[in-house]
């Protein structure tokens, strides 16, 4: 079973879609905030093991329920916990064609050396872009703050994507300098 | 970008070598380049003061002229590049269009002489712009149906040909834009937006109008359907009288002979930037993670201040693995420095009297 939250739209100056941005990243936070209370739990069925319950999903006392929090219908973070590991599956807004390539291009490439950060899963949940998998190690060794800070990948591909708009803009206006 | 530079690179650096050789050198080069231009330098040990320069080049315009010669108006513009050094040879190379006698004697002295070889490396370039020229001006009534001219297609790089539409006020220029991969097309079109926002501002107002369309303009409308299938769409620039004046007109022709190669190689470079942008970004971010100075620094925070039980153990326990694993590696280190002395039956020696008792009340050591 699981509960759906959305994000509140504020009458401000703003854009709608800036105007929604916030209360999303604070629901996602305050949710991450709550779910991230993991404690070690040794494997119920393998003797000597301790495994990610959130990934297998064998024993449904240990899983709590799933928490999707959708900013629009593009945009949706499900975070899945369990008593000792937490997954969190991001679906990033694509609003055209050079942000799409960009964002498989910038998660391909954090997917790929997923090693490097340790809560990054090598391939996302099917219908997301990425997913993070945190244990209660992860929350022992790092900051929790931190790992929530590091889920904003919205804001890494705006930035991607200007930079290459204002690189094509520079490169277009000394080609059309030469004919002046 | 060696591709859209006026001067063959290749041919700038033999003839540096050939001119600034202390000794007389023996050359015999083929080179072959961007743009199906085929190169021969010969130069003998024998007659150091002169060298001949044998150029080839693919017909800019394959339909329009009848032969692979070279027109008067392009011999005389070749002529005109640095006419006390360059002469037309009598006889010419076979297979090659034109050989240049290159009188090495009479390049100037001190820093000139880097200027005018770079000149002669242009004669590619002298050779296309002024084919162009000629088709832009030879302008033959028997193209024009009702008034709209027949486009011509011209042929820089074999896989990228463009078309150059005459019509009574202007020249249009048109593009056909093809890429291999999905990505390159994305990253072109965001550029050809670009191209034509910044064209249409009033600051650029001189440069040629240009338009990007995912369809073929009009003008192209009934030529061949391999011509007209893109993926990229059609970029088109309007070049009018003011764009081919004086000297803009060489500005402008090799502008447009190379937008092809000037757009491929800005996607290339995109491409490297996206890269290290993300490989940046990457480690700032493995850096927020991995942060442990800062970890250290909280913990040692925590214990100043009155905290709950809880926090006090998480500190005690982080204190106490800290330990742990130093007194672990100490350990390691001492037995390691044990095992390097070697000694004849230490060993044994000891195992029977150098080990800590362990006291047990199950167990009892036996009393030699």
């Amino acid at each position: 079973m699981s509960s759906t939250r959305r994000g509140n739209h504020h009458h401000h100056h703003q854009s709608p879609m800036a105007s929604t941005l916030r209360p999303y990243l604070t629901c996602i936070r305050n949710t991450l905030d709550a779910a991230m209370c993991l404690q070690n739990f040794p494997c119920q069925e393998v003797e000597r093991h301790n495994k990610p319950e959130v990934e297998l999903k064998s024993s449904p006392e240990l899983l709590l329920n799933p928490v999707l929090i959708c900013r629009n219908e593009a945009e949706k973070c499900l975070i899945e916990t369990s008593i000792n590991s937490l997954r969190i599956s991001l679906k990033v807004k694509q609003a055209d064609e050079l942000e799409n390539i960009l964002t498989k291009k910038f998660l391909r490439f954090l997917s790929m050396r997923a090693e490097a950060f340790q809560v990054l899963r090598r391939k996302p949940v099917q219908g997301y872009d990425i997913s993070f998998l945190i244990t209660n190690y992860h929350c022992e060794e790092m900051q929790k703050h931190k790992l929530i800070d590091f889920i904003d990948i919205d804001k890494e591909i705006s930035e991607l994507k200007m930079s290459v708009n204002t690189r094509g803009r520079l490169v277009a206006t000394e080609f059309l300098k030469q004919f002046i | 970008m060696t591709c859209i530079e006026r001067a063959s690179p290749a041919l700038n650096q033999i003839l540096l070598k050939l001119y600034s050789a202390e000794k007389p050198m023996e050359i015999d080069h083929h080179l072959y380049e961007f743009g199906s231009a085929e190169y021969h330098i010969l130069s003998e040990a024998s007659d150091p003061r002169v060298a001949f320069l044998s150029i080839s080049t693919a017909p800019l315009c394959p339909g329009v002229l009848a032969t692979n010669e070279l027109s008067s108006y392009t011999i005389e513009m070749i002529k005109a590049l640095c006419p006390a050094v360059v002469e037309i040879a009598e006889s010419r190379r076979e297979g090659y269009q034109l050989t240049l006698k290159l009188n090495l004697t009479k390049i100037p002295r001190g820093k000139d002489y880097i200027k005018v070889i770079k000149e002669i490396s242009t004669v590619h370039s002298v050779i296309l712009s002024s084919q162009l020229k000629e088709i832009l001006w030879n302008f033959n009534s028997d193209n024009a149906i009702k008034g709209m001219h027949k486009p011509i297609k011209l042929v820089y790089n074999p896989r990228e040909p463009f078309f150059v539409i005459r019509q009574p006020q202007q020249i249009i220029a048109v593009f056909p834009i093809r890429f291999a991969e999905k990505s390159d097309v994305i990253i072109s079109t965001a550029f050809f937006q670009e191209l034509v926002d910044v064209g249409s501002s009033d600051r650029y107002a001189k440069a040629p109008p240009c338009s990007w369309s995912a369809i073929p303009p009009p003008e192209l409308r009934g030529e061949a359907f391999e011509d007209l299938s893109t993926n990229g769409g059609f970029v088109s620039f309007d070049i009018s009288s003011h764009h081919v004046d004086g000297k803009r007109l060489d500005k402008t022709v090799w502008n447009l002979l190379n937008f092809n190669a000037y757009v491929r190689y800005h996607v290339k470079i995109t491409k490297g930037f996206i890269q290290r942008r993300m490989r940046k970004r990457l480690e700032n971010l493995v850096e927020v993670l991995h942060h442990r100075e800062s970890l250290e620094q909280d913990n040692e925070q925590i214990t100043r201040h009155q905290g709950c039980s809880c926090t006090k153990r998480l500190v005690r326990s982080s204190k106490y693995s800290i330990l742990k694993q130093r007194w672990g590696n100490l350990g390691r280190k001492l037995k390691r420095i044990h095992f390097r002395l070697k000694i004849q039956g230490f060993g044994r020696f000891r195992q029977r009297w150098l080990r800590l008792p362990k006291f047990s009340s199950r167990e009892y050591t036996k009393l030699d």
